[in-house]
């Protein structure tokens, strides 16, 4: 019993969809809590010392950039399942 | 039963594809067009920038972009100073022309409109160029090393630390994994803010051929989508380009630490 070769390209897709599927879910959810966890945290930091809101601005963009930057390396990674693997 | 069907459902209808590019076959290796030219106008921008300012500066009532450059150059040189110290001055040309250039690359997905090639892409929105910059930096970042430490003192740096050198295994493990993941991590950071930025644009093409409306709905849509992400965009562009520079500047802080002050400190900012 031979796969068709439409069955493989099945499930490659869906295979492909799924494992992006799953990287950009996970990777939102970490990326989300650490921005969050950031932003609380500079909040925090204002609130017992407002002078410190530039300092902490800059701080806490670099953060959310590193943090975001996972989430968009996950990206990077979906794209190539769905546009590349999954073809 | 065929996939054909599939693309009867709107989203799949939508046909975006990356990683077209004008491609010059020279010898064995494909070469990317159109981000080659992206990136030689964004050196000459950068190099002719530079040189103008050069050649204009002035110890007088400095004009607008002289205020800019040296706000720029301040802020590279305060960084430098907080993190390495008097040490790192060598690291501030460095740091303040990977992030001049990079933001000047960032900037071009503005131009960009989505399409499958675009003729004046961001060039860092192909992985070769980060991975070109990031590679650059890291090996930059080992010659400082061994120059710091002596050829010694930088392999013996693998094995006797965080942990004693009696596990010295884990420690090369540890060590050795943390070194190959930098520039892994630098490259794929910067390719993947910028390559998910063109994505988020040909999604907001796409709209435009929207099967549920396309007429009233997805072509009117995609235009204020598209000027907003742009604006994010340009914010992101700003930022990764400064986390890169930050990245090399920090780096460099930890191959040129003194060992004993290295050792002591145990740990440092990593990502």
């Amino acid at each position: 019993m031979a796969a068709s070769t439409d069955m493989v390209s099945a499930v490659k897709i869906a295979g492909a969809m799924v494992g992006a599927g799953l990287a950009l879910g996970g990777g939102a959810v970490g990326a989300s809590i650490g921005d969050g966890l950031a932003g609380s945290q500079t909040i925090a930091g204002v609130a017992r010392n407002p002078e410190a809101q530039g300092r902490l601005t800059t701080i806490m963009f670099l953060t959310v950039g590193l943090c975001e930057a996972a989430y968009f390396i996950n990206l990077v990674f979906a794209a190539l399942f769905v546009f590349s693997l999954g073809k | 039963m065929g996939l054909s069907n599939l693309a009867a459902t709107p989203l799949t209808g939508i046909d975006i594809t990356v990683g077209l590019h004008v491609h010059w076959k020279i010898g064995g290796l494909t070469i990317n067009g159109e981000i080659v030219w992206a990136t030689v106008i964004a050196g000459i921008i950068v190099v002719t920038g530079g040189l103008l300012m050069a050649k204009r500066a002035t110890s007088g009532v400095p004009s607008k972009p002289q205020l800019l450059w040296e706000l720029i150059v301040g802020a590279v040189q305060k960084q430098v100073d907080d993190t390495i110290g008097p040490r790192g001055a060598k690291v501030v040309p460095l740091a303040l022309t990977l992030f001049v250039f990079i933001f000047t690359c960032n900037l071009f997905e503005v131009l960009s409109i989505g399409s499958p090639i675009d003729w004046l892409p961001a060039p860092t929105s192909d992985i070769n160029l980060p991975l070109a910059m990031a590679l650059y930096v890291i090996v930059l970042v080992h010659v400082a090393a061994i120059r710091n430490r002596g050829v010694g003192g930088y392999f013996r740096h693998y094995y006797a630390r965080p942990f004693p050198k009696k596990l010295f295994l884990v420690n090369l493990f540890m060590n050795g994994v943390e070194e190959l993941v930098k520039p892994v991590t630098l490259t794929l950071r910067l390719f993947g803010n910028l390559f998910a930025g063109g994505l988020m644009l040909s999604l907001l093409a796409s709209l435009v051929i929207w099967k549920l409306g396309a007429v009233p709905i997805g072509g009117i849509l995609s235009v204020p989508f598209t000027v907003i992400w742009k604006l994010f965009d340009m914010a992101i562009g700003a930022i990764q380009a400064f986390i890169f520079a930050l990245l090399t500047i920090l780096y460099f802080d930890t191959a040129m630490a003194p060992d004993a002050e290295h050792v002591a400190e145990g740990d440092y900012i990593d990502a």
